[in-house]
């Protein structure tokens, strides 16, 4: 690994924030403008053509996205993490299509998740869940938990040998009605709120140890 | 939107066929002996469930003793069985592969994912009660079932096959054209009230004679709206400029 071109190359950029994690593994932290001209410099300059993925992570209490972006260089043999927030309100980003072309696959794929749209992206459209219509199921303010207590039914299942066995002190330490939680926590408005409450109820209800 | 709906009970029209042949009871019970010594299984494996069933087809456990084995297509299968999670996406597909497969068919559900969602009971994308969309004959709960259990499973099977008509109890797979309003109404639920399937149910009950009272209802209502006619698909080889 070429550490000075590679450093030469990160320092070009205002405002950006250098980790060496390990020995070829470095974390960088940029804002959003620039971005793309990061990407483009170490792509021209140190030959970073594999974009390995992009990752997306929902800081909500923040109210901001992160998006990651990893790239690899085959000549330096080092994993790049760029690292960037968004609003979380005016979720729209730049594509990067134009320099890696995998990035079509996994923006289509943070759209549909968690519903960044990114600008000059060729197919901005349904990928996985092609029966979904709800909101992106990533996000944090989704509650997944309400989503199917409000759409699935149940299978009751109260033989009579278990019942021989509850009475005789044993049984089942947790009832899934319990572990379901009936909705309840649908109700508080936060998700930390909500968190503390799910621990409650697991201490309170839980395991007879 | 949740929706409970509930099975009509009502008998079926089906007018009961005076049988004159006295062999006619002995070639029934010929019939179910022979048809429960012969199943071809299509396994339609969604989920882990299916690392379970290698060995219970080769050599350790050896299924083929029971008469039981493995199909390629719903088309000559006797048995679906459902291993794991069935996702929203995939239970549409197990419903079409359940709709071609020719009568009288069985299901079997794996894992207790597919008794109640199993370990993803939280999630938005797996369908929870797998016979709220298809009849189920037998669920084989664990997760996994070990082999043992799988047998176990078509033991109960075979025997239901055997006993049923004897015991004058419904098969499972009538219950799909005799009720067929309440599970279309679950999968209209989940899919949509566009959903339809190439195959035509109503029209093999009629075949079967099959129809009865819970065969109709609001959502085959909904269904016929927006049926569309099965069109010949034209022959075509796509050649690349």
């Amino acid at each position: 690994m070429n550490k000075q071109l590679i450093d030469y190359i990160l320092n070009a950029v205002n405002d950006i924030k250098v980790t060496h994690k390990r020995e070829r593994r470095i974390r960088v932290d940029v804002e959003a403008d620039s971005l793309t001209t990061l990407l483009e410099s170490l792509k021209g300059q140190a030959s970073f053509l594999h974009l390995s993925a992009i990752t997306c992570v929902d800081w909500i209490e923040e109210n901001q996205f992160e998006l990651i972006y990893h790239v690899w260089s085959y000549e330096e043999k080092c994993l790049v993490s760029v690292h960037t927030r968004i609003n979380r309100d005016r979720a729209k980003f730049v594509s990067v299509y134009d320099l890696y072309k995998p990035a079509d696959f996994f923006e289509r794929d943070i759209y549909e998740m968690f519903g960044v749209f990114f600008i000059g992206s060729p197919r901005m459209e349904k990928f996985i869940l092609t029966e979904w219509f709800g909101m992106p199921p990533m996000r944090k303010d989704f509650d997944s938990e309400a989503y199917v207590q409000e759409t699935f039914n149940w299978t009751e299942y109260n033989p009579d040998w278990l019942q021989e066995l509850t009475d005789q002190g044993g049984g089942i330490a947790i009832k899934p009605e319990d572990i379901r939680m009936a909705g309840q926590l649908h109700n508080m408005s936060t998700h930390r709120e909500r968190e503390s409450a799910k621990k409650d109820q697991v201490v309170g209800k839980g395991w007879k140890s | 939107m949740k929706k409970e709906l509930k099975i009509k009970e009502t008998q079926t029209k089906q007018k009961e066929q005076k049988r004159t042949n006295p062999l006619a009871h002995v070639f029934d019970d010929f019939i179910d002996f022979c048809q429960s010594k012969s199943l071809f299984m299509l396994h339609y494996c969604t989920g882990c469930g299916a690392i379970e069933l290698p060995p219970a087809m080769t050599s350790r456990f050896d299924m083929e003793r029971l008469g039981v084995q493995p199909m390629v297509t719903p088309r000559q299968a006797d048995i679906l069985l459902v291993t794991g999670y069935v996702s929203v996406k995939t239970l549409k597909r197990v419903i079409l592969t359940y709709e071609q497969m020719q009568s009288p068919k069985y299901v079997i559900g794996i894992c207790s994912c597919t008794v109640n969602g199993g370990m993803y009971w939280q999630s938005y994308a797996t369908a929870k009660k797998l016979n709220e969309y298809m009849p189920v004959d037998v669920y084989i709960a664990g997760c996994m079932p070990r082999p043992e259990a799988v047998l176990e499973g078509l033991h109960r099977l075979k025997h239901n096959i055997k006993n049923d008509r004897k015991e004058q109890k419904g098969s499972a797979w009538k219950d799909y054209y005799q009720n067929y309003d309440y599970y279309l109404g679950n999968q209209q639920n989940l899919f949509g009230d566009e959903w339809q399937t190439p195959v035509d149910v109503i029209a093999e009950a009629k075949l079967y004679g099959l129809e009865s009272d819970g065969t109709y209802g609001e959502n085959t209502k909904k269904l016929e709206k927006v049926q569309q006619p099965l069109l010949e698909q034209e022959m075509k080889i796509r050649m690349k400029p």
